[in-house]
């Protein structure tokens, strides 16, 4: 809820914005109907009147004549002119950006060099120069303006512009015979317009301050017309006197370009997918943690989650990831947790040490006990002394999991120096020691290598050394062989079967494949739309799986040698979890779903070893 | 890396060669000559004749623009007649003033702007964002020139802390503590706006970097949460900020120009101006070549240090 | 960090204390040169007269010329041959004698092409003496010109900065660059130019006029108006020129004191008399009275300018007609002749420039003028420029281009203006700048008399009956006469303001 509260706040902050200018606009509108002193009218005699002098609100300026009127007049061509001038550099620019990219080759080399030319060439001179050529004026001043702007668009929309061309769509519409404005204008351009939407936003109080600093430059509005930034212009001179004549415009100014930048950034982040999903909210170093109560449950084995439930909460939206889930695992034991993506192994296997990424995701109930005490209550401190050293990870696809920049050895070293202050000399060698326990080659030359230099079951030995180098109690391994093929795969599963078998190691498995768990797994747990529907030691299971679910799993493992048996993938999607059907989950999906499957909350229930959640179990075969 | 360096300078001189062309266009596009600057009410078109002929500017313009390439590709800038001395003494003169005043407003918009994105990213929402995405708007937000008169206002004539304007004491400075004093608000005022935009392209990928899988690596193997983000998603992070400080350097070159006119900087932005509005011909074209290759080496240098930062990209 | 650096610079005292015997003056820009022959620009003016002398100078307070360097002259009878007798035993800074080759170097120097060292030039104000046709060193201490013509201006000219004599042993050891290590004969000697900060020049122990009494002389460029103001404020200069006049109150107080001096300067309005509106001399007097100039110099101006009667400054006193009354502000009258003339298109293109020299407030007195022009029925529209673009399409004449435009002058002669821009030779065609095409052959006649005339009784009077003329036929809309002020630390005294508006420090004290 809390989360949800920040982001509003977060908008409220656009909201201020929009309303502000939204303010200014109306009010830009409206003047001309306003009972406003004539703005250019002198009246040299009352020149510098302070604000509130009788018939003059907001003074008057040098030459005597009404501040607000001016101000207000000033104010709506500004907004007019930068409006405008990001306007005309947005089209220009972003139709250099798409010609150059869409056609590639030699005509984006010249233009990209053009560009590059204008970038390189000082902006203020530039403005200056197109402005001395082609004479004062508010227009000129916003041709200039505009034409120094050009080049951002220009890049921005090239970049986006080549990454889109070499796409199958673009490809089919010329392949159907489309012409290049035709593929230009209605397949690009829709592609491209909210980066362009974004730029404009976010340009238009840019482009009224640099109009306002060649009014400066004295090359801006013909007198007498006001824009603000001539305002500004024409009452610095008498700063030191009369600082009204140049705060009033100065204050128009700040407000209007804040307010645009407030808005443009509330514009940017609505256009952008990834801030609504809570993508562009940073992660805190532990996942929140929000249980009305712990349960007081005796631990079992290494590592036990007691009754766990992680939420996801987005918006208004709650998401129950993992659900009422207990499992424990014990010195030596390899446990497997199976289900399709979305089913809430992921989310179980990072709620233990709190790395499920908050916001979103809050833990809201159960415990996680290691040594006796509840891993979910420790304070961060406690909590990082024991990550890593007692319970470790391993991750899938080691590519985005390891740092790209920095050495596989700086990796390792820095995984032991933070648990122990060892000298780095030490750690080194203790780094090398586990590489060539993870059987890598010229283990000493790899220390150097970056991850992107590896293979990807190189990578994986790397991932496995660095979670093994503080000898933990508990592993963890998060689906470490789905990016890696067949061979390498069993490779990598048969070396952590005889880790652990040598340590005497716990590890918690998660897969989507039988195929791996019936390799390694003593004991296997399978979730579906984040609850255990079934449990037991992987062999019975295996050989007679009491869940339906956990039999289409089953049927989906090509079996070595046997040919194609009923690899039939299990038909529908697995419900979404911030709208569960009452009942049974899979009831929807379920070929053998009966009434009673969707009414009330279903038992996980059975004879030790095994238990599993369902009114009507598969049979025995016997 | 030297090879690479090497090709990015050849690959730079078309670039320059384009920039020679435009900045000799414009100047010859531009009315008025350095004959009326010179004479200003005197102008007659006989005396302007004579004027332009001492300089140089009566042979055609395709010559012209020969002559002075030929002659800058020796080394030789020609003169300022505006100033009537060598292009290139003066450049040099202005430039290193420029450096000093562009180079520390750089240093301080880049560590400022980059620790503002951090502190703002890592304590995103706290009051802490908060009151750094406030400062940092308002940095955006107004225009330097009035920033940098406010200040001599409130600094120099109210308050009587710093000098108001030139880079020395007339007398008795000189030392570093002296040159300190004169560059404390233009650097401040010049270094605003390119601080706000650093920071929240900072924050934002900051934001971005945070999410990434190796930083909740970094988290599972224990590593403190002041490492994760100073050192984890900070050089992450940098990958992604360097091409806006490149970027940004050349805003804080062009807006030195007016802060260098507010604060009476002995600058190059300042000589370009008022070499344009003088006609200077030699001296602007000079200078914005100068200027321009600059801009280019360094965005060289900013490419090379991404290289150096991230492996991945191929030198 | 920026917190600590402001904390560190306050906390240093004794800021914006300049030292004693030490005058810092704020000018208006960078000087381009410190050679006299190459400059003209009246901030390298300022300078210079500190550094050199000349043959004849303007006497203190007046545009009237007296001896320095030369102690004497003789006029030919024909006003064509000038023989001038030098003072005995000046020396430059330089050591080397102020004698009569050396006078002869100066100006074969700018004047004879094949001179070894014309080439240090571009000399722009060489053709103030472009009169002079041979120049001889007759003895040591004895120099003769020879002029094609009788040229009265030629004296004058002489005291222009122009004129000041420098050293030939020190254009000889500088070449082109004798700009930035002048030599000459003044109350103050050369030190050094640090690039864009400040040109320093110390005391001329043995100046033959009189030591100075300060030690030194320091000129800073501050070309931003407000800046100098904020300078002068918080005492990091003892004197500034060309006060904005909107600054002027922040200095009526103690600390200060204010100098004016009203100068050979008049700041006009060219009408086009060739088309548009303005061909029609009823229009052009109805401009002149619907322009409130009272409070264009009272109030736009802040008083720094008197209103103006005529082409003839005031500050030459042998010339103006007091008598001469200005156009007063009557708005009914000016609408009166407007009805008179019966003129129907009243639309009005007006020059402006953004600043320039001797512009004063360009765009605010535009903006006035416009308003002031629309009260009575006239449309005007304005286009301003910087200031060398607007000489390039002002000088080439209005016609078909605008019908009216700001221009000032100031100049060391009551000649020069009238001879250069209200003559009908002096069209821009030829070679002129009559941009407006005012053509009457009896100011033509009475000017090219003048020129001729060595009596200054009977020069004066030529020049009073021109200006009576042309009053009435109002090619101009006479406008303001620039009141020059400058502004000191109290500390500064014995500071007077010249009409030249020359900056002579030689007698200034600080204490």
């Amino acid at each position: 809820m809390s989360g949800f509260l920040k982001l509003l706040l977060r908008n409220r902050l656009a909201a201020l914005g929009g309303v502000v200018i939204t303010g200014i606009v109306a009010l830009a509108l409206v003047t001309p109907l306003l009972p406003l002193q004539p703005p250019d009218v002198t009246n040299t005699a009352e020149r510098f009147a302070r604000p509130f002098s009788p018939g003059h609100l907001l003074g008057t300026d040098n030459l005597g004549r009404d501040l607000l009127s001016r101000l207000l007049l000033g104010t709506r061509l500004s907004l007019a002119v930068g409006t405008v001038a990001a306007l005309g550099a947005a089209v220009t620019g972003s139709a250099i950006g798409i010609v150059a990219g869409y056609f590639g080759g030699r005509t984006d080399n010249v233009i990209m060099r053009l560009i590059d030319m204008l970038m390189a060439f000082p902006y203020i001179l530039l403005a200056l120069a197109i402005v001395a050529a082609l004479g004062p004026g508010l227009v000129n001043a916003l041709i200039a303006v505009a034409a120094v702007n050009v080049p951002f668009f220009a890049r921005n929309i090239r970049g986006l512009t080549v990454g889109l061309a070499g796409r199958e769509f673009i490809d089919a519409a010329r392949l159907s015979g489309l012409g290049h404005t035709r593929i230009i204008l209605s397949e690009l351009l829709p592609n491209v317009l909210p980066v362009i939407v974004i730029g404009i936003s976010t340009t238009v109080g840019w482009m009224i301050l640099e109009t306002a600093g060649l009014s400066f430059l004295g090359l801006g509005s013909q007198p007498p017309q006001a824009d603000l930034g001539s305002m500004l212009g024409e009452a610095r001179a008498a700063l030191i006197t009369a600082p009204h004549s140049s705060v009033v415009p100065g204050i128009m100014i700040f407000l209007i370009v804040m307010s645009i930048n407030l808005l443009g950034d509330g514009v940017r982040d609505a256009l952008d997918p990834r801030l609504k999903s809570g993508a562009l909210s940073r992660p805190r170093a532990a996942t929140r943690v929000a249980r009305e109560h712990v349960p007081e449950v005796p631990q079992q084995g290494v590592l036990d989650l007691q009754n766990l439930e992680t939420q996801f909460h987005v918006g208004r939206r709650v998401y129950r990831a993992v659900n009422d889930v207990s499992l424990h695992v014990k010195p030596g034991e390899c446990l497997g947790i199976i289900g399709e993506s979305g089913s809430g192994k992921s989310v179980t296997a990072l709620s233990v040490m709190g790395l499920v990424a908050s916001p979103p995701g809050v833990i809201t109930g159960g415990a996680v006990r290691h040594d006796g005490t509840d891993l979910l209550s420790l304070r961060p401190g406690d909590l990082r002394a024991r990550r890593g050293a007692k319970v470790a990870y391993i991750f899938q696809d080691p590519l985005a999991t390891l740092h790209p920049l920095f050495t596989i050895g700086d990796q390792l070293i820095e995984a032991i120096r933070s648990h122990r202050a060892l000298p780095k000399a030490q750690a080194r060698a203790r780094a090398l020691e586990m590489l060539e326990a993870v059987r890598i080659p010229n283990p000493e030359s790899r220390l150097e290598n970056y991850p992107h230099e590896m293979s990807g079951g190189m990578r994986q030995r790397v991932g496995i050394a660095m979670a093994m180098i503080n000898e933990p109690e508990v592993i963890i391994a998060d689906e470490p062989t789905t990016a890696l093929d067949v061979t390498v795969q069993a490779q990598i599963l048969s070396l952590l079967d005889e880790l652990r078998r040598e340590r005497g190691l716990a590890i918690l498995f998660i897969t989507h494949d039988f195929g791996v768990v019936a390799q390694l797994c003593d004991r296997v747990a399978v979730m579906y739309a984040g609850r255990i529907v079934e449990e037991g030691p992987t062999m019975q299971i295996l050989d007679a799986p009491a869940h339906p679910y956990t039999k289409r799993l089953i049927a989906c493992v090509p079996e070595l040698g046997g040919g194609r048996r009923t690899l039939a993938a299990i038909p529908g999607l697995p419900p979404v979890v911030d709208k569960l059907p009452e009942g049974c989950a899979f009831a929807p999906r379920c070929a053998k779903a009966q009434e009673a499957c969707r009414r009330g909350e279903i038992a996980l229930e059975g004879a030790a070893p095994r238990a599993v959640r369902c009114l009507f179990p598969e049979e025995a075969p016997t | 890396m030297t090879g690479y360096i090497l090709r990015r300078l050849v690959s730079a001189i078309p670039v320059l060669l384009g920039i020679t062309v435009i900045v000799f266009l414009i100047m010859a596009m531009i009315p008025g000559d350095p004959a009326t600057a010179i004479l200003g009410s005197y102008a007659t078109p006989e005396n302007v004749a004579r004027i332009n002929a001492s300089l140089g500017l009566d042979k055609p313009l395709v010559q012209r623009y020969f002559i002075w390439l030929g002659h800058m590709l020796t080394g030789d800038f020609g003169r300022s007649y505006a100033l009537n001395r060598p292009v290139l003494d003066e450049i040099l003169d202005r430039f290193s003033a420029t450096m000093v005043l562009a180079g520390t407003s750089f240093v301080l918009c880049a560590i400022l702007g980059v620790l503002a994105g951090v502190v703002s990213a890592a304590r995103q929402y706290g009051w802490a964002d908060r009151a750094i995405t406030f400062v940092v708007l308002i940095g955006i937000s107004v225009p330097s020139f009035f920033l940098g008169m406010m200040m001599i206002l409130i600094f120099a004539v109210r308050l009587k802390w710093l000098p108001v304007s030139g880079m020395y004491a007339i007398y008795g400075g000189g030392d570093l503590a002296d040159l300190a004093r004169h560059l404390a608000m233009p650097a401040l005022a010049l270094a605003a706006v390119a601080t706000g935009v650093i920071a929240r392209m900072a924050r934002s990928a900051m934001l971005e970097v945070l999410r990434q899988d190796y930083i909740r690596t970094a988290r599972a193997k224990g590593v403190s949460e002041t490492r994760v983000v100073l050192r984890h998603a900070l050089k992450a992070a940098m990958v992604s900020i360097l091409p806006v400080l490149g970027l940004q350097a050349g805003f804080v070159l062009s807006g030195a120009v007016y802060i260098e006119m507010v604060f009476q900087w002995p600058g190059v932005g300042r000589m370009l101006v008022d070499a344009i509005l003088k006609r200077d011909i030699l001296l602007v074209q000079g200078g914005v070549v100068f200027v321009a290759a600059c801009y280019v080496v360094f965005n060289i240098a900013v490419d090379v240090v991404q290289g150096l930062l991230d492996p991945r990209i191929k030198a | 960090m920026a917190v600590s650096a402001l904390a560190l610079c306050a906390a240093s005292p004794a800021l914006a204390q300049t030292p004693a015997g030490v005058l810092i003056v704020g000018q208006i820009a960078e000087p381009k040169s410190l050679d006299p022959a190459a400059d003209t620009a009246v901030n390298d003016f300022r300078i210079l007269v500190n550094l050199y002398d000349g043959l004849v100078r303007y006497k203190s307070g007046t545009l009237e010329v007296e001896p320095a360097l030369a102690e004497g002259w003789e006029i030919s009878e024909g006003g064509t041959v000038y023989t001038f007798t030098l003072k005995e035993g000046v020396q430059f800074h330089d050591g080397t004698p102020v004698d009569a080759e050396a006078v002869k170097f100066n100006f074969d120097r700018m004047l004879v092409e094949d001179h070894p060292y014309h080439d240090t030039g571009p000399f722009p104000l060489a053709f103030f003496f472009s009169a002079i046709t041979q120049t001889e060193a007759v003895d040591a201490r004895t120099v003769k010109f020879t002029l094609n013509e009788p040229y009265a201006p030629f004296l004058s000219n002489l005291a222009y900065p122009t004129g000041l004599i420098v050293s030939p042993a020190g254009v000889k050891a500088g070449g082109k660059d004798f700009g930035r290590s002048p030599v000459g004969t003044g109350p103050f000697k050369f030190k050094e130019w640090r690039s864009n900060e400040a040109v320093v020049l110390e005391k001329n122990p043995d100046y033959w006029d009189g030591a100075p009494e300060l030690e030194a002389l320091v000129f800073r460029p501050i070309t931003d108006a407000n800046t100098r103001v904020a300078e002068m404020l918080s005492g990091g200069i003892d004197m500034m020129v060309e006060v904005p006049p909107t600054a002027l109150a922040q200095f009526r107080t103690q600390d200060f004191k204010l100098a004016e001096q009203a100068g050979p300067h008049v700041w006009f309005l060219i009408l086009n008399m060739k088309d548009g509106p303005f061909a029609d001399k009823l229009l052009r007097q109805a401009a002149n009275y619907a322009i409130n100039k009272k409070a264009l110099c009272g109030d736009v101006l802040e008083g720094t300018a008197a209103v103006s009667n005529g082409p003839v400054a005031p500050a030459f006193s042998w010339a103006y007609d007091d008598s001469l009354e200005p156009y007063p502000y009557d708005p009914e009258k000016a609408k009166a002749l407007i009805a008179q003339s019966g003129a129907t298109d009243l639309s009005v293109t007006f020059y402006v420039t953004e600043g320039g020299s001797g512009m004063l407030d360009p765009i605010p007195m535009g903006t006035a003028i416009q308003a002031d022009l629309k009260a009575v029925g006239f449309d005007v529209k304005i286009e301003t420029f910087e200031w060398n673009t607007f000489l390039g399409k002002v000088n080439p004449g209005l016609e078909g281009q605008a019908d009216m435009a700001e221009m000032a002058w100031m100049t060391n002669d009551p000649d020069t203006l009238p001879f250069l821009t209200l003559r009908t030779a002096a069209f821009p065609d030829q070679g002129g700048f009559n941009s407006g095409y005012y053509s009457n052959p009896e100011v033509d006649s009475l000017l090219e008399e003048a020129r001729k005339e060595t009596d200054q009784d009977k020069r004066g009077a030529l020049y009073r009956k021109m200006a009576g003329i042309v009053h009435d036929d109002a090619p101009w809309v006479f406008v303001a006469n620039w009141k020059q002020n400058a502004v000191t630390s109290a500390a500064v005294s014995h500071f007077t303001l010249q009409p030249s508006f020359l900056l002579e420090l030689g007698k200034v004290t600080k204490a």
